[in-house]
């Protein structure tokens, strides 16, 4: 396939959201930053088409990947751009497109009055336009690129309302850890480079396969692209960005942090898989991470206050679950989660959007809402819905992807089982008691800030609306996912020229990426019957005995702190921080402005010193040089009477 | 004979040495120098003795004659940097100036 | 005999040269040096060459000295109040120097025996001496000799023209 044969929709997906942002950097933002939004939301539509037809094209067996430019070459190796559109891709692509335009939409409404209107749009669509570009790349080097501009969008957004103190140091926050997890990206992606001279997806793929021994570095390419994904996908230990990441606006929390960016860690753990599950060593610490991560949040989740930082954490705990249904060699699992639980996540936030909004704060509090069940009747249903996809309740869409890593991690036993057991049970419990605090009945100690909750309009919950049918539908999605990401991952054709001028057509024979589980009546009851029991915990904890929730905070304050500080981890990484700041300070103002200037400006201080002194030998006297002579020559003579 | 000889020679020069170099007015330091000159030419004179070699004395008297012409050179000199009224003590004179 | 004058008239030099180093007024200072020119001038003598003692008499005790006088008038001759210089490095230091060397010169040539003593004392004052240091001057330093004639002139040449200030 040459570069003219590749079809109009991967085009459109890149060339709509560049004029948009021209557009709307250079026109609108300009005469009218009211109007900033207009073209951004056409070219949303636009992209969600484009992608739904390549999704089309790919399950109709036309993947391809292609490189299309080469941007740098040194000798036998060199760096291109390109196009990969195969089954994974354009299936998260679909989703991404499908809930960033939703959320776009409701983002011209929640964004509207806010002086960074324009500002907020414009750097919106441009995530936008990098997530398309990260899930369309076809060599890690692009994919590496996109990375970063994924990265710099989120600080951006989340230090939005950068006049307040806390969303800036929530965006150095997020910015640096990510950073921290890139570095190690890009020593994977260096490793890669020398090790196999090649970044092309597809090329690596051919080489590890067809390699008889594993080449060298390959565990460490491994651990480090899994650093990188505990980075960007907020597993333990740098999993704590994320809750802090929620001083952004609503539809960036919604977006960034729930559906998409997060997920381009595991994006990146499935692209390399082949790489990955080479080593036999590193899927089982994929899964030990995520499953740690999984309890770890979910235990947090139930204790927080912050509706936001509720679902903050709830986040990180279905990542969690992805990277255990990963580690578990269910690759289409994780790709089925990772797209319902796009859906249901964006849907939640925006609920706790419009929540917030009613209150016209950027979050809610447990404290300051409760039984707004009657007055925001759309609201809750969305929510009900979400929540009930979350719980992984059948027939909703969370319950089949819950489902199927239950099933692996049961099969594997020993602790993943007991870990998928206890994350099922408490994904309900905090979801439910979310629900049960902020809808139902009123409590003594939720007092409120006063104001008179209300829907918020139809602008407001449209978008909701669908997300949350979305999530509630997306089990009929479930085989057309796995057909993509089984086949549409190995019928994919790479385009390679062979120095000698001819074109080879080169197909990886990838490991196998595990079909979804057959459907097995006993998980089914287990997996039901433990969701139910963190529902009832969840209504007896909240409905029944309604100050439960205060009155343990209040009884023991060091357990509240225990949580508040994430077992002591928070506690951690502020000493980890302050010590490297420390030690920066130390390098910056005591070792480079005192010792190193200080040497540099002594040896000039004393260079003039010894010129001074030296100096003094020659200051012009008559007497002086003779007595030098004579000193000579009494030397001189000494020895040659010596001698 | 010859010890008397290098006594006289050696304190000659030695004193003629340490008022060049000790002395602060130039014109003791040029006094020196012509003592020096004048150690230097006795014991030519006596070795020339010694050896019967009459060359040696020619030698003494082209020494005798390029020192006074040195000396004279020497004192108009001297009176250039009396005259240019910077005085004529060597500590003075430490800097150059045109 | 010889000897004894020779060791008398060096004693008389060493004292009266002494004296010149020490000496505040330069006009002691060089009434000092002429004394002891005269002497050398008699040492000359003692040793077999009466025309250099001659020579030295009537060029240095006659000229030279005269012409440092005459300087020594033009500088106004009050006696310095400080005759001994100054040093970057204390005097007494500069001092050891000149000691040094001046014992290094008595060492060294204390070790310079190579002849042995046996040559007779008093050179004779024979025609055959005095004269071939007459032959030697036009002969094997004639070229010497007229050097010397040219720098007379010469000399003479820097002094005379001494163009005074408008």
């Amino acid at each position: 396939m040459t570069a003219a044969q590749v079809p109009l929709s991967a085009w459109l997906l890149f060339a709509a959201p560049i004029a948009a942002l021209l557009l709307g950097f250079f026109v609108f933002r300009p005469l009218k930053p009211e109007w900033t939004h207009l073209p951004i939301l056409l070219s949303c539509a636009v992209v969600t088409g484009a992608s739904l037809a390549l999704t089309a094209r790919v399950l109709a067996g036309g993947s391809f990947d292609l490189n299309l430019y080469r941007w740098a070459a040194a000798g036998r190796w060199a760096i291109d751009f390109g196009l990969r559109v195969d089954g994974p891709g354009t299936a998260v692509l679909s989703m991404v497109a499908v809930v960033g335009s939703l959320i776009h939409v409701y983002a011209a409404s929640y964004m509207k009055g806010d002086p960074g209107f324009s500002r907020f749009f414009l750097v919106f669509h441009l995530f936008f336009l990098a997530m398309i570009g990260l899930l369309t790349a076809n060599n890690f080097v692009q994919l590496y690129l996109f990375w970063e501009l994924v990265g710099v969008a989120s600080y951006l957004l989340v230090g939005f309302w950068f006049h307040k103190e806390s969303a800036r140091k929530a965006a150095l926050k997020a910015f640096l850890t990510n950073r921290v997890g890139d570095f190690g990206f890009l020593l994977a992606l260096l490793l890669i480079l020398t090790s196999f001279k090649v970044g092309h997806f597809q090329l690596v793929y051919f080489l590890v396969r067809n390699s008889t021994t594993m080449p060298e570095f390959l565990p460490l390419i491994g651990v480090l692209l899994i650093w990188a994904a505990c980075a960007k996908s907020a597993q333990f230990p740098l999993y704590f960005w994320l809750p802090d990441a929620m001083e952004g606006p609503t539809p960036t929390s919604a977006l960034m942090h729930a559906a998409t960016m997060v997920t381009a860690g595991v994006f990146l753990l499935i692209r390399a898989w082949p790489l990955i599950a080479a080593v036999p060593a590193l899927p089982p610490l994929v899964a030990a991470i995520g499953a740690f991560t999984a309890v770890f949040a979910a235990v947090l989740a139930a204790t927080k206050k912050d509706l936001k930082r509720i679902l903050a954490y709830s986040t990180v705990s279905h990542l969690g679950l992805m990277m255990l249904a990963l580690g578990l060699g269910q690759v289409a699992v994780a790709v089925l989660h990772l797209i319902i639980h796009g859906f249901f996540k964006a849907a939640l936030f925006l609920c706790a959007g419009n929540v917030g909004h009613a209150i016209h704060q950027p979050t809610a509090n447990v404290d300051d809402v409760g039984g707004w069940g009657p007055s925001m009747r759309m609201t809750q249903a969305c929510f009900v819905l979400a929540a009930l996809s979350l719980a992984g309740i059948w027939p909703f869409g969370g319950f089949f992807s819950k489902d199927a890593i239950l099933d692996a991690a049961l099969a594997r036993g020993g602790a993943f089982a007991l870990a998928g057991a206890l994350v099922s049970v408490l994904s309900a419990f905090y979801i439910f008691r979310m629900m049960f605090l902020t809808f139902h009945g009123a409590r003594p100690e939720q007092k409120g800030l006063g104001a008179h909750p209300h829907e918020a309009g139809p602008e407001f919950v449209a978008p909701i609306v669908l997300l949350s049918l979305g999530a509630a539908l997306a089990g009929l999605l479930k085989s057309r996912v796995e057909t993509l990401v089984v086949l549409g991952w190995q019928q994919v054709p790479f385009v390679v020229p062979i120095i000698g001028g001819q074109l080879r057509i080169l197909r990886a024979d990838l490991p196998g990426v595990s079909v979804l589980p057959e459907f097995s009546a006993t998980v089914f009851a287990i997996g039901t019957g433990l969701a139910a029991l963190g529902a009832g915990a969840a209504y007896y904890a909240t409905m029944m005995d309604a100050s439960w929730d205060w009155r343990w905070r209040a009884s023991s304050p060091r357990l509240s702190n225990v949580f508040e500080s994430d077992f002591g981890w928070k506690i951690v990484v502020d000493r980890l921080v302050a010590g490297v700041a420390g030690f920066a300070r130390f390098v910056g103002q005591v070792f480079d402005k005192a010792w190193w200037d200080g040497a540099i400006e002594g040896a000039g201080t004393a260079a003039g010193g010894a010129g001074g002194i030296l100096s003094g030998f020659s200051r012009g006297r008559l007497n002086d040089a003779l007595w030098w002579m004579t000193a000579g020559t009494a030397l001189l003579l000494a020895a040659r009477g010596l001698r | 004979m010859s010890a008397a000889i290098w006594a006289i020679t050696a304190f000659l020069f030695s004193a003629g040495l340490a008022a060049v170099v000790l002395r602060r007015q130039l014109l003791a330091m040029l006094l020196g120098v012509e003592l020096m000159i004048a150690g230097v030419n006795v014991a030519l004179v006596h070795y020339a003795g010694r050896y019967a070699d009459a060359e040696a004395l020619a030698a003494v008297a082209v020494v005798i004659a390029v020192a006074a012409a040195e000396a004279v050179v020497g004192l108009s000199l001297i009176l250039k940097v009396l005259r240019s009224g910077r005085g004529l003590d060597a500590g003075d004179l430490a800097e150059l100036r045109g | 005999m010889t000897l004894w004058a020779v060791m008398i008239a060096g004693a008389v030099a060493a004292s009266f040269a002494a004296a010149m180093l020490l000496s505040r007024s330069l006009y002691v200072g060089a009434v000092c040096l002429l004394v002891v020119l005269l002497q050398t001038a008699l040492i000359f003598l003692l040793r077999g060459a009466p025309l250099l003692g001659l020579l030295q008499v009537m060029i240095y005790a006659g000229a030279v000295m005269v012409l440092v006088v005459v300087t020594i008038m033009a500088s106004g001759g009050t006696p310095a109040a400080e005759r001994l210089a100054d040093f970057t490095v204390p005097r007494w230091a500069a001092a050891a120097a000149v000691a040094a060397v001046a014992l290094e010169l008595v060492l060294t040539l204390a070790a310079a025996r190579a002849v042995p003593e046996a040559a007779p004392a008093l050179a004779p004052a024979s025609g055959d001496y005095a004269s071939a240091f007459g032959v030697s001057l036009f002969r094997s330093y004639s070229l010497a000799t007229e050097a010397v004639t040219l720098l007379m002139f010469l000399a003479g040449l820097a002094v005379l023209p001494e163009k005074e200030a408008p």
